[in-house]
C-alpha cells in the first residue's frame, strides 16, 4: 500500500506539472484540468467507500459522510465544522488542511492556494455526483492552513 | 450507529488506493492531452524524476540507511526499502548482468496497475513509467547515473512486470537540486 | 446459475446486459426493462420507514412461470438485475446475495480503471468473466 509521502508528492508534482505546461495567462485552464482530474478520482473512490454501507436517507446523511468517514480516508481528519443555511449551502471548515500543511503561510502563499485546492474541490464534487448530488464547490484561504469550502446544491 | 463503520475501511488501504486512483485519472489525461504513448512516457518520466529527487531526502531521512558499498547492495535497498516503504511491494532482484552493472526488479501485483486495462491500440504506452523517472532523480542524488526502463509490463498480458536498472556512472559532483 | 445479468445507470439505460444464451437476448431485454419500475418502487417505499434497514440488496423483484427475476441498487444509484430460472430450486436468497456482491465488487473495480467513462456501456474483460463465472457452475 502506498504511503502517504509519496502521495503528496505525485499531488504536488501534478499541480506543479499542470502549471508549468499552461501558458502563463491562462491559468484557469489548469484549475480546471485539476479539479476534472480530481472529479474522476473522486467518482471512482465514493464507489468504494460505499460498497458496504446501507442507502443514504437524505442529502443531510449524505453530508455527513463527506464530513466524517470520506474526508478522514481522504484528507486523514474530519472536518472541524460543518455549516448549513438549510437552503442547499454548506459550508465545510478544516482547520489544517491536508494539502496545506506543507506550505508556509504568507502572501505569496496565498496566491499558489487555489491551484492546492482544486483537485480536492473535483474530488468531494465527483464524489458528491456519483452519489446523488449535482454541487457546485468553492474553497477559500483566510489563513493557512486553514480552509473553507463551500457546497451549494444544485437542484435538477 | 454501527453503519458507519462499515464505510471507508482501513486508512493505509484507502491511501494506496488513492495513489493508484490518481495516478491513473494523471496518465489517462496526459493520454487525452498528448494522444502519443511516447510523449505520454516521457513526461511520465519526467514527472517520476522531479518526484524522485524530493523523495529521496524523505527516504535517507526515515531509512537510516547508510552508504551502499556497491550496486548490489543498492539493488537490494531500492527492493526491500524503498518499494516496500513507499509502495508496499518487495520486487524480487533478479537477472543480473555477468558484470554487475544491470539488474532486473520483477514485480507481480504493481500497485499503479491494479484495475486498469489498458484501451486498445497503446502498445508503447509504459503505463507505470513514472516509477523510471523516481528511481533514476533518487538516485542521482546519490550521485548514480543509472538508466531505468520497463522491459515487460503485465499490462500488455506478460507474466511479470520487469524494470530493468543499468549503472551507467558515479556523478562526481553533486548535482543541485533544481526546483521544477 | 444466472441465466441474464444487466447493469442498468442510473438514468435507467443499460450499461452492460449479458444472457447465457444469444438467443434469450432480446427476450431478457424486456425481463430486465419492466424490472425497473419495480425497482424504483422498492428504492421510493423503503426511505419512509424510519426503521427500514435500507439495504442494497432488494430481493426478488418478481417472478414469472419461467423466471425469477432480483434487483440490487448501489449508492451510486446503479441497478443490478440477475435473472434465474424459477426451476432451480437450489439457489437459495444466501446464494443470490453473493452473485450481487460479487457483480458490485466487480463494477467498482470496473468504474476504477481510469480509462473508463462513467455512463458508457461497460467492455471490460475482467468485468465479463466475472460475469460469465456466475452464469456457469
Amino acid at each position: 500500500m502506498a504511503d502517504d509521502v509519496i502521495f503528496d508528492l505525485l499531488h504536488s508534482e501534478i499541480v506543479a506539472f499542470l502549471h508549468r505546461t499552461t501558458e502563463k495567462d491562462n491559468q484557469d485552464q489548469c484549475i480546471n484540468k485539476l479539479e476534472s482530474l480530481g472529479f474522476r478520482i473522486g467518482q471512482s473512490i465514493v464507489e468504494r467507500f460505499t460498497k458496504e454501507s446501507p442507502r443514504f436517507k437524505d442529502d443531510l446523511d449524505i453530508m455527513k459522510f463527506i464530513c466524517k468517514e470520506f474526508w478522514s480516508a481522504v484528507f486523514k481528519k474530519q472536518v472541524d465544522n460543518l455549516r448549513t443555511n438549510h437552503q442547499g449551502v454548506y459550508v465545510l471548515q478544516d482547520n489544517k488542511f491536508r494539502f496545506l500543511t506543507q506550505m508556509s503561510s504568507g502572501k505569496q502563499y496565498m496566491e499558489v492556494a487555489p491551484k492546492y485546492l482544486a483537485m480536492s474541490c473535483g474530488v468531494i464534487r465527483g464524489a458528491l455526483a456519483n452519489i446523488g448530488i449535482n454541487s457546485v464547490i468553492t474553497a477559500e484561504v483566510s489563513a493557512m492552513p486553514s480552509c473553507k469550502f463551500q457546497i451549494q446544491l444544485q437542484r435538477t | 450507529m454501527s453503519r458507519q463503520a462499515a464505510r471507508a475501511g482501513d486508512p493505509r488501504k484507502v491511501n494506496g488506493e488513492l495513489f493508484t486512483l490518481t495516478y491513473g485519472a494523471l496518465v489517462a489525461q496526459l493520454l487525452r492531452d498528448y494522444e502519443d504513448d511516447e510523449e505520454v512516457n516521457k513526461q511520465l518520466e519526467k514527472m517520476g524524476y522531479n518526484i524522485g529527487i524530493r523523495l529521496i531526502e524523505d527516504f535517507l531521512a526515515r531509512s537510516n540507511t547508510s552508504r551502499c558499498s556497491d550496486f548490489r547492495e543498492t539493488a537490494d535497498v531500492i527492493s526491500k526499502v524503498a518499494f516496500k516503504m513507499y509502495l508496499g511491494i518487495t520486487p524480487v532482484v533478479s537477472n543480473w548482468s555477468p558484470a554487475g552493472d544491470e539488474f532486473s526488479l520483477l514485480m507481480e501485483n504493481n500497485p499503479l496497475i491494479d484495475f486498469v486495462e489498458l484501451p486498445d491500440g497503446h502498445n508503447n504506452l509504459n503505463y507505470s513509467n513514472l516509477l523510471c523517472g523516481v528511481l533514476k532523480g533518487a538516485l542521482e542524488m546519490v550521485q548514480m547515473d543509472v538508466e531505468v526502463k520497463f522491459v515487460q509490463d503485465q499490462l500488455k498480458g506478460e507474466n511479470i512486470t520487469e524494470l530493468r536498472l543499468k549503472f551507467l556512472k558515479r556523478l562526481e559532483d553533486a548535482v543541485p537540486v533544481g526546483e521544477d | 446459475m444466472a441465466v441474464c445479468v444487466a447493469v442498468i445507470a442510473k438514468e435507467n439505460y443499460p450499461l452492460y446486459i449479458k444472457a447465457s444464451t444469444a438467443d434469450n437476448e432480446l427476450k431478457f431485454y424486456y425481463t430486465v426493462h419492466s424490472s425497473l419500475d419495480v425497482i424504483e418502487e422498492k428504492i421510493n417505499s423503503a426511505g419512509k420507514n424510519a426503521n427500514d434497514q435500507r439495504e442494497l440488496y432488494l430481493g426478488l423483484l418478481y417472478p414469472t412461470e419461467d423466471y425469477k427475476v432480483y434487483g440490487y441498487v448501489t449508492n451510486t444509484k446503479i441497478k443490478f438485475v440477475i435473472v434465474v430460472e424459477s426451476s432451480n430450486t437450489t439457489l437459495r436468497d444466501t446464494e443470490i446475495r453473493s452473485m450481487f456482491r460479487k457483480l458490485h465488487q466487480g463494477y467498482v473495480d470496473m468504474l476504477c480503471n481510469p480509462f473508463y467513462i462513467p455512463g458508457e456501456s461497460v467492455s471490460s474483460k475482467s468485468f465479463s468473466e466475472t460475469v460469465i463465472s456466475m452464469m456457469q457452475q
